[in-house]
């Protein structure tokens, strides 16, 4: 419609000058403006407080003598902590464990709600949402109580199917409590953005295929996920940066068990208390930048993986 | 005499009102046909009769799963102490207390701070945060989409890398910056990281790059429009599902952040609902003779309930459908 005017110069002229504009000359470099708002709240408040984190995780404050530069002093206290060790090895096997499980149901429902297949799609995909809307303190805290020992509603359950005297905050049982929330947390966000890769698919794909007579599990497995793979890949790495920086759950559970979680269950709990804490800070601010070096080059990774993929467009 | 009798400029509004009515029940007819247009019917795959049933009993097994802590969360609202823990936990119990509960919340318990306080400041900093970082995601994403400029890659890569570096990492470094510049316990220290969120800048620079016509932003330069009319004229009203799920997203980033604000907030009348709650938490678990307990479930209710709210009335802002179309056929 509103190229009529222009046909006269052949209808392919048209998208090439609208490229160009913004490209080049005088517009393009008002694109700057646009950006330097957030660049600046972003240097201001991530950017700078990461490297002075860096710069005083270089010192050691001592009560005597006052703060020294002690070069890398700090990060081979931290390294060779082994409570440090202890809660990375955690995030570790909690990883492991909860990120293929969230992921994996997420994109089952994702797929069946997508095709169509399990009635009432929508609500479920709202009702199985609603743990992201739900602060963590508040979903720990609902959890804890249904798991009290002896009280829990859900204690009492297993005791009625045979388990009795269950404690899921004993030392053994506290990780997969903890994996379990999480999972309730998560699963709805990790299926929304599943899903909506999924519906970004245009129907003639899976039409075509269908046609071809490929089975309902073959449209899924050969179809459909594999072009929903950067999202998937996208979030292995989202859930992986959350897994490693576990604290939340574990330190309400501690309210309710203090016991059960030590002060360096995971290495965020290890930054919190040797720093807030215990008034560490150095040593904290070491903590606080390997962790943030280990996320950063899982960061890394991911981007380089979306580059090669072409996906950065 | 141009006067027409009275009545009928109402009939005429009506009418219009009408027509209004019907051109928006048309809109969500053919957008029911549009999404059903691009599903495969299902019979196609050639399912068994059962199977459809057995998927949909296992998504009414998840949900019960994800809404069983709900359930319990609304019952034990309504308890007094001893019956949280001593009644069947997914049923009520008498006496009925929840009005007794809720008022609780607005007094101060055992000196831990007022929990009406604590969600005003939570609804201060949601507010401030998700609006500011709305904000700067809009203007952020139309630059990057639409604009080539010196550095602009650069800047974007720098926005990717810090796409997934957590609140975690950073709540610490901030701690260590506001302690040197007096940010300690300020509102700012909170809501201006909070405005940080490169997701967002990600989110929005597709979104615009997919809704947001080059066409029509040339048309608009060739009648001689600035740079910052075409924006607030042009792109904003064609951004506006998008800014709509930046802005959730950030609320309820905001909304649970819980780590940041217990690193540095050291008064009580600073904390938002979540460290409040973590704090009542405290003292409910290990000292349980305080009757801290139904305040703690009661709030964490009443915490729950906005967020939930604004989700499932704003649920459509998640659609696929809304990230792309819009652009010119």
């Amino acid at each position: 419609m509103t190229s009529a005017g222009l046909d006269v110069l052949g209808a392919s002229v048209r998208p090439r000058q609208a490229h160009r504009g913004p490209r080049a000359g005088r517009e393009g470099a008002r694109g700057l403006w646009f950006v330097l708002p957030f660049i600046a709240v972003l240097t201001l408040f991530m950017i700078v407080p990461l490297g002075y984190a860096m710069y005083t995780s270089l010192f050691t404050t001592k009560l005597i003598g006052g703060t020294v530069f002690s070069g890398l002093a700090n990060y081979g206290q931290v390294l060779s902590s082994p409570d440090f060790w202890d809660g990375a090895r955690r995030v570790g096997v909690f990883a492991v464990i909860q990120v293929p499980v969230t992921i994996g149901l997420a994109a089952f429902f994702a797929a069946i709600f997508d095709l169509g297949v399990a009635r009432f799609g929508r609500f479920f995909r709202v009702v199985f949402f609603i743990p992201f809307a739900i602060p963590a303190v508040v979903g720990a805290l609902m959890w804890s109580f249904l798991l009290l020992p002896q009280l829990g509603p859900y204690t009492r359950l297993a005791a009625a199917l045979g388990f009795h005297d269950t404690d899921y905050f004993s030392s053994g049982l506290i990780l997969p409590t903890i994996i379990v929330i999480v999972i309730w947390e998560w699963t709805g966000y990790n299926m929304t953005i599943l899903y909506t890769a999924l519906k970004s698919i245009p129907r003639d794909v899976v039409e075509a295929a269908v046609i071809d007579g490929a089975t309902f599990s073959r449209v899924i497995l050969r179809v459909k996920l594999p072009m929903i793979r950067p999202a998937v890949v996208m979030l292995v790495f989202i859930n992986l940066v959350g897994a490693l920086q576990l604290f939340t759950e574990p330190s309400i559970l501690s309210a309710f068990q203090p016991q059960a979680v030590s002060y360096s269950f995971t290495p965020a709990l290890y930054v919190y208390n040797t720093s807030i804490g215990s008034g560490e800070y150095n040593l904290g601010a070491a903590a606080a930048v390997v962790l943030g070096l280990v996320i950063g080059a899982i960061s890394a990774g991911s981007l380089a993986w979306r580059r090669r993929k072409g996906d950065l467009a | 005499m141009t006067t027409a009798p009275p009545g009928t400029e109402r009939l005429a509004r009506a009418d219009g009102r009408a027509e209004r009515r019907k051109a928006a029940a048309a809109r969500r007819r053919d957008r029911r046909a549009a999404e059903l247009a691009n599903v495969v019917p299902v019979r196609l795959y050639g399912l068994r009769r059962g199977t459809v049933t057995l998927l949909t009993l296992c998504a009414a097994l998840f949900a019960l799963f994800i809404l069983a802590p709900l359930a319990w969360l609304v019952v034990n609202a309504t308890k007094t102490q001893a019956n949280v823990y001593s009644s069947f936990g997914f049923w009520f119990a008498r006496p009925f207390v929840l009005f007794h509960n809720l008022s609780l919340l607005t007094q101060s318990m055992s000196g831990s701070g007022v929990y009406l306080q604590w969600m005003g400041n939570t609804a201060l900093y949601a507010a401030a945060g998700a609006g500011g970082a709305t904000v700067l995601c809009a203007l952020a994403g139309y630059g990057f989409a639409r604009y080539r400029f010196r550095g602009s890659n650069a800047l974007f890569y720098l926005t990717l890398a810090t796409l997934l570096v957590p609140i975690t990492a950073v709540a610490l470094p901030l701690y260590l910056v506001y302690a040197k510049v007096g940010l300690i316990n300020s509102v700012w220290g909170m809501v201006l990281p909070s405005m940080v969120s490169p997701v967002g800048v990600y989110l929005m620079r597709t979104y615009i790059a997919a809704s947001v016509p080059r066409d029509l932003i040339a048309a608009a330069r060739i009648d001689g429009a600035g740079e910052g009319t075409v924006f607030v004229r042009v792109a904003v009203p064609l951004m506006v599902p998008g800014l709509v799920t930046v802005f959730l997203l950030n609320v309820v980033a905001v909304w649970n952040n819980y780590f940041l604000p217990l690193i540095i907030f050291t008064r009580s009348s600073s904390y938002p609902l979540t460290v409040g709650l973590a704090l009542l938490a405290q003292g409910a678990g290990t000292g349980s003779k305080g009757g801290l307990v139904p305040v703690l479930i009661a709030g964490g209710l009443m915490t729950v309930i906005p967020v939930v709210l604004l989700f499932v009335l704003l649920q459509r802002y998640f659609r696929a459908d809304l990230l792309r179309g819009s652009t010119t056929g």
